[in-house]
């Protein structure tokens, strides 16, 4: 019992001394953190492997930035979060720069037989998708609404907090059936297969970036941004599937 | 902080905070039962053996307390997955555990058990010897030295390993998100729903981690108790009068 304390305690002081020691070897200047939606993990990373980056989903990004996160750029999978933000003052003006579409992915074995969307209403199936606040959650129950089929939330079996949670399960054979970006299909294509989901039921799926107002590295931000708003960042977002900004974006 | 109980107690009653405790005690009070069932057995055979073997058993057992949250998760992926070792097997007789409450209860006993076990080895070493060996003479079989004189004499020590096991068992959450997903009434724990509400509603955040924080600082009290209760079971006196009616 006692010698199970002091090891306990042992391991709590040396994780805080670890912290401690990566806190102040964190890069202070020239160092651009980018906060950006999980989906945009691959894109980003093909764009400019030197950056530090945090990806996950993109309310949990703006909740971490509401509390004081270090960030200096947080990109968005949907307006709202970096609207949200903008609003608070904590983030400046939002562009959008990219586009997105939702798929259906199912495991290559594709053990529930799932051929269209329409069939997970009709087959025993494992669904996963993300949690209501995360945008491709949000994104998902629209496409569902659209076509009639909001019964199917019945056979969801696990909500995810981030678009590649939901990407990795139906990978990993776990789950039957997720609803992910058609992006986030592309790196796993070869464990999975994309089942369609009809033009006229897709969401508007417009990704924002903004440089956040406690940046100690705005003019570097602004300049990321500009280099992802031109053609060598559109170019690496269209290569990773990524659409143009809508045009009628305000 | 900022939030005034009432608004805790108001968040408490959220469905999402009340599935989440139900999940909660169930799957724990299930992994609970395993880890005791399996864990005293293993944990008295440890105690009464001294050869080579026991050293590696011993390893095993203790591993989980070492290892990183995600590589349980991993671990767990890989053994009882659907695309795991043992996962085709479980599907040809007809079990399918991935995303049910079945896969809270393997997270939890994983990643708890040996909390539980290393208490009950060190419970059942600290017997004086010359009681289960006095039992022996006088015509006791092994079981009921076990279950008279061990077991008994051990009590104090099996509950507190149990209730460190339990508070470990009930903030589990790394394996159990990797392992059984998250959903809300089914394998969304209380520390999933943490995770969840952290960015949904953080007043229902607050509200389950004061929840966690309570039941935490009870379930420590709780092997206080349990290890005063040991140190005055075990009488220095080997033939002391013993409470427990005898036949």
């Amino acid at each position: 019992m006692r010698r199970l304390g002091y090891i306990l305690t042992a391991i709590v002081l040396a994780v805080a001394a670890a912290l401690a020691g990566a806190e102040s070897a964190r890069p202070q200047q020239g160092q651009l953190t980018i906060y950006a939606a999980a989906s945009l993990t691959e894109a980003f990373r093909a764009l400019d492997p030197s950056r530090q980056y945090n990806f996950a989903g993109s309310n949990a990004l703006e909740t971490q930035i509401r509390q004081g996160a270090p960030a200096d750029i947080f990109a968005s999978a949907t307006p709202a979060s970096t609207q949200n933000l903008f609003r608070a003052g904590l983030v400046e003006k939002p562009v959008t720069f990219t586009a997105n579409r939702l798929a259906l992915i199912v495991p290559k074995s594709n053990p529930a037989g799932i051929r269209s969307v329409y069939d997970l209403r009709t087959k025993p199936v494992k669904l996963v998708i993300a949690s209501q606040g995360v945008p491709v959650g949000g994104y998902t129950r629209t496409v569902l609404r659209k076509m009639g089929l909001l019964s199917v939330l019945g056979k969801v079996v696990s909500e995810e907090s981030d678009v590649k949670a939901v990407t990795g399960k139906v990978a990993l054979g776990q789950a039957d059936a997720g609803f992910v970006y058609v992006t986030d299909a592309r790196p796993v294509s070869d464990q999975v297969t994309v089942v369609r989901i009809p033009a006229w039921a897709q969401p508007q799926v417009r990704y924002e970036i903004a440089v956040v107002a406690r940046s100690t590295n705005k003019t570097a931000a602004r300049q990321w941004i500009r280099t992802l708003l031109a053609t060598r960042g559109q170019t690496a977002l269209r290569n990773a599937g990524f659409l143009p900004p809508p045009k009628t974006a305000p | 902080m900022r939030v005034p109980p009432g608004d805790l107690f108001a968040a408490l009653r959220t469905d999402a905070a009340v599935d989440a405790i139900l999940v909660t005690l169930t799957t724990n009070a299930i992994s609970l039962v395993l880890i005791i069932g399996l864990g005293t057995p293993t944990a008295y055979w440890v105690a009464t053996r001294s050869s080579r073997l026991r050293d590696v058993v011993v390893t095993l057992i203790e591993l989980p307390l070492v290892l990183p949250p995600a590589v349980a998760g991993i671990g767990l992926l890989a053994a009882f997955g659907r695309l795991g070792l043992l996962g085709g097997t479980l599907d040809f007789v007809g079990i399918d555990i991935a995303f049910t409450k079945i896969a809270v209860v393997l997270a939890v006993a994983f990643v708890a058990s040996p909390f539980y076990v290393r208490t009950a080895v060190s419970a059942f070493e600290s017997i004086d010897p010359a009681l289960p060996d006095a039992a022996r003479t006088l015509g006791a079989g092994p079981a009921k030295v076990f279950l008279r004189v061990a077991f008994p004499l051990a009590a104090g020590g099996l509950g507190a390993g149990a209730a460190l096991a339990f508070a470990r068992g009930i903030g589990e959450f790394g394996a159990t998100i990797m392992f059984a997903g998250s959903l809300q009434g089914v394998t969304q724990t209380l520390s999933l729903a943490i995770y969840e509400q952290f960015d949904l509603d953080f007043d229902v955040a607050l509200a389950i981690s004061a929840v966690l924080v309570a039941v935490s600082a009870a379930s420590l009290f709780f092997v206080k108790l349990f290890s005063r209760w040991r140190s005055s079971s075990t009488s220095p006196i080997p033939f002391a009068p013993s409470s427990q009616p005898s036949g």
